[in-house]
């Protein structure tokens, strides 16, 4: 079995079994620039620490046709069957705040694991890897800026 | 339901919708244009690696370049912290300006696809461009229909001026109008999902780190090998992932690039259906060439003429459309008439039969004649039938003979009064034809097929009578046909031409009361009218006007006709009794298709007695000195050369190329005018030959003469009256 399965089971098994493993929500909060576009497609992901796609935190924006511009989540994620299973909401307009909670396995913290958030907006650029924000408790509530369309980002744990 | 209800009605309601979207769309056209403007196109054959190495030069952090439809290079790049986004001149690298996706507020492209009304307003644009699909193609089938096929799409357009505009834009548009509702549909149908245009994931691709550094994109094989006029899109691999990789897009698919080795690491072909919308963008979006764009732009603004004018149209179809007060239900009425009329007078008439009955005790219910059939309750059926052209059923009515053959007879009574012109060899043909149908099925009658000669009121009058005697009840019918709202006409001048005994004939003008900007809008007032047109006088004392063909346009400032004495006329004697400072009620009917067609081709006119005064008309405004050839024909020249002084003066003025008369009572006059066409017949089918349009006015008998004569003149020229008069060059104003 490849390694990266491997990586794959393991994280299933810990989201999927919460009685077993400890887990606590996680809200991420992003607040996007007055960037002068249409709505912005945004995915929201993990990755371990090598870089490897874990699972969809969240996705907005509801065209598959779109889904290629969020170039790094739809290449890494490719081979996940379920990633839009009931994490996809409407697009995010330009200024406004996109506000989303997950289920978060105890073991992924401090773990070397890291959120990213994908971005594009039409006839704008794509922007892959917009925001990287390390999965750590010492990041947890600590702003960070995106390259063009995050104003900040911010997951906070409970 | 018909092509013509389905475009009425779709272009009524959706097609304002549609409005919206081709203004707006028109609006966007903008964007081609401007950024065509704004920024030069790439050299032919420039290969992208050159491009890479211009751009690498000039703008450093350079991630991704592209080449934009219209062929002009954008560059995005970091500065720091801020994207930046440029266009950049392909020959030497230099940055031009920042580079916007578009120059208009987001909201005109989103009114455009969506009526800002998200995912639900797609649905809506698609279904809005559905219809305008199927307006596109019920105006084809009209179009062929009214023009007669696709050999005559190209001939004039007949009809009112919000007709004209509506067809002749049409035969200009309808197409690319087509084709921008199919693209719409095809960008429709993958925005809501209805046809993926790639499914297939990205090849999980990444430079193989070696610790070589990296290699140039100038030096890349594949960027020297593809020219920047294939080029869609190049990605620079990320500066901080060494195993990041450059990636090429081009209208044909997908490559990734190792960043070390230069290596292609894989392709992806676009799919059909990718190629397929893409062609679709560039066709609906004028994107790729501004000059389509343009076209674009004028056919989307072009949709509001459309919907105008149709809007016109429909307005004035439903106010000609017959008005039937006082209908009783079908189930219920126990008279039943139906109606088969072209120009909708024989509507009129059925009106005036309803009445007459429902005074009488009847329930009647008249409806138009394709809905012809009997109920438990229906006594007595009258069918009203009006002829069209030589014998044909009006048009409403033309599947009507089939339908009621197909029908099983009963006892009630079916009664046919047809309507017609004398004058015309086929009489009646439609009435006597349906009459024929009616008895051969078994139908009885109530009184025998009647035929009512030009509308005459007197014979429909003594028809009331017999029908009065059949029912045994008292029957009155009392027709007043509708007349237009009339103007108050003053005679200014009079010329007179005395007959035998008395004056006989005059050439009479007219002045018509001032009126405003706002009254002609609204309809109201004298309608323009040019020579050819009629006018139709109301005399008092008579609610039916009569028809003079008019000596004069609206440019010429007065309003003239020649009036000859009809023995007990009504109207004439009225008309030839006025003094200067009478008036007269008055309105106009244009008769479109005697008017001269704007060319510089020669023209025949050949005139009879007071036929000349359309004909007079045409030469008086025939500013542009066109090559005019009268042929006059009257009685005596001292008594009946109308417009004999006119004529000389014309001719000085080159308005008249040639004059030939002939005087039928004079010794040496010449005979009539067939003789003279006759005596002329090299000249005239020189004239023909050369493609002249031919005009005849004067009497049934004397146009019919003239047929005849031209038939024999132009025989050497395989060429005979009815051809001409098919292909528009021939008509007549016979009265």
């Amino acid at each position: 079995m490849s390694k990266p399965l491997l990586t794959l089971l393991a994280t299933a098994c810990a989201l999927a079994l919460p009685a077993l493993a400890h887990s606590r929500p996680l809200t991420l909060t992003a607040q996007l620039k007055n960037y002068g576009g249409d709505g912005a497609y945004l995915a929201a992901y993990l990755t371990d620490a090598k870089g490897a796609y874990v699972r969809t935190l969240w996705v907005a924006g509801g065209k598959a046709k779109y889904h290629k511009h969020l170039s790094d989540w739809s290449r890494l994620s490719a081979g996940d069957a379920k990633r839009l299973n009931g994490v996809t909401g409407a697009s995010v307009g330009a200024g406004r705040t996109l506000k989303v909670t997950a289920d978060l396995a105890d073991a992924l913290l401090d773990a070397g694991y890291e959120i990213r958030i994908d971005a594009a907006a039409e006839d704008m650029r794509d922007s892959p890897s917009e925001v990287r924000i390390p999965l750590s408790t010492a990041n947890a509530g600590k702003p960070q800026a995106g390259k063009q369309y995050i104003q900040s980002a911010t997951f906070q744990l409970q | 339901m018909s092509w013509k209800a389905i475009h009425r009605w779709l272009g009524l309601t959706i097609g304002t919708l549609a409005v919206v979207l081709g203004l707006t769309g028109a609006i966007l056209a903008i964007d081609p244009v401007q950024q065509a403007w704004q920024a030069p196109a790439a050299p032919d054959g420039l290969p992208v690696a050159t491009l890479v190495e211009r751009v690498a030069r000039t703008v450093p952090g350079a991630e991704e370049i592209r080449r934009l439809p219209s062929g002009a290079i954008v560059v995005f790049s970091f500065a720091g912290d801020q994207p930046q986004a440029s266009y950049v001149d392909p020959a030497n690298g230099q940055v031009l300006g920042a580079w916007q996706a578009s120059a208009l507020p987001r909201w005109v492209k989103n009114l455009h696809r969506s009526l800002l009304l998200g995912d639900a307003g797609r649905w809506g644009a698609a279904g809005i461009a559905l219809t305008m699909g199927v307006l596109c193609v019920s105006a084809l089938v009209l179009l062929l229909r009214r023009m007669g096929g696709w050999r005559r799409l190209a001939a004039r357009v007949r009809g009112t001026l919000a007709q004209r505009i509506h067809v002749v834009a049409g035969r200009v548009v309808l197409a690319i109008l087509c084709l921008t509702s199919l693209t719409a549909l095809t960008m429709s149908a993958s925005t809501l999902g209805l046809v993926a245009l790639d499914t297939r994931a990205e090849p999980e691709v990444l430079s193989v780190v070696t610790g070589q550094p990296d290699l140039p994109g100038a030096q890349l094989a594949t960027l020297q090998r593809l020219a920047v006029q294939d080029l869609r899109k190049l990605t620079f691999p990320g500066t901080t992932d060494p195993e990041d990789t450059w990636k090429v897009a081009t209208a044909q698919g997908q490559g990734w690039i190792d960043r070390t080795s230069g290596q292609m690491l894989a392709w992806q072909d676009a799919p059909l259906a990718q190629r397929i919308y893409d062609l679709a963008v560039v066709l609906h979006t004028g994107e790729a060439a501004w000059p389509w764009a343009v076209v674009l732009g004028l056919v989307g603004a072009s949709v509001l003429l459309f919907w105008g004018s149709g809007v016109v149209i429909w307005w004035q179809a439903r106010r000609q459309a017959p008005h039937i007060t006082g209908n009783t239900p079908l189930a219920q009425a126990d008279v039943l008439i139906f109606v088969a009329s072209e120009g909708g007078s024989t509507w009129g008439f059925a009106q005036t039969l309803q009445d007459a009955l429902s005074q009488g005790g009847h329930r009647v219910h008249t409806s138009a004649l394709e809905n012809f059939r009997t109920t438990a309750a229906t006594r007595q059926v009258f069918v009203l039938a009006a002829t069209y052209g030589e014998g044909q059923a009006p048009a409403h009515a033309s599947h009507a003979l089939e339908h009621i053959a197909k029908l099983g007879a009963s006892a009630v009574p079916v009664t046919v009064l047809g309507f017609g012109d004398r004058q015309y060899p086929t009489f009646c043909a439609f009435a006597v034809a349906l009459d024929q149908t009616l008895r051969a099925q078994g139908w009885p009658a109530l009184l025998p097929l009647e035929c009512i000669h030009q509308q005459s009121g007197q014979q429909f009058a003594r028809w009331g009578v017999a029908l009065a005697q059949a029912l045994g009840k008292p029957l009155v019918l009392e027709h007043v046909p509708r007349v237009p709202p009339t103007v108050a006409l003053t005679l200014v001048a009079r010329q007179d031409y005395p007959g035998a005994d008395g004056p006989a004939t005059a050439i009479l003008r007219f002045a018509w009361p001032a009126q405003g900007p706002g009254a002609r809008l609204r309809g109201q007032g004298l309608a323009r009218f040019a020579a050819g047109d009629l006018v139709g006088i109301v005399p008092p004392g008579s609610a039916v006007p009569r028809y003079y063909s008019l000596a004069s346009g609206w440019e010429d400032g007065f309003l003239e006709i020649c009036v000859r004495q009809m023995p007990g006329g009504l109207c004439s004697t009225h008309l030839l009794g006025l003094q200067k400072g009478d008036s007269v009620a008055a309105f106009i009917r244009p008769n479109p298709g005697f008017a001269l067609p704007r060319t510089r081709r020669p023209v025949l006119l050949i005139g009879a007695g007071t036929g000349v005064a359309p004909l007079a008309g045409f030469i008086r405004r025939n500013d542009r000195q066109r090559p005019m050839h009268l042929y006059f024909g009257g009685r005596d020249p001292a008594r009946d050369f109308y417009f004999g002084p006119e004529m000389q003066r014309w001719l000085g003025e080159g308005r008249l190329t040639t004059l030939q008369t002939a005087f039928s009572r004079v010794p040496e006059g010449g005979g009539y005018v067939q003789d003279a066409l006759r005596r002329d017949a090299d000249r005239v089918r020189g004239l023909v030959a050369q493609g002249a349009i031919v005009r005849v006015c004067g009497s049934r008998a004397m146009a019919q003469g003239v047929a005849e004569t031209l038939d024999e003149v132009l025989a050497p020229l395989q060429l005979r009256v009815a051809a001409l008069k098919a292909r528009e060059r021939y008509a007549e104003d016979v009265f």
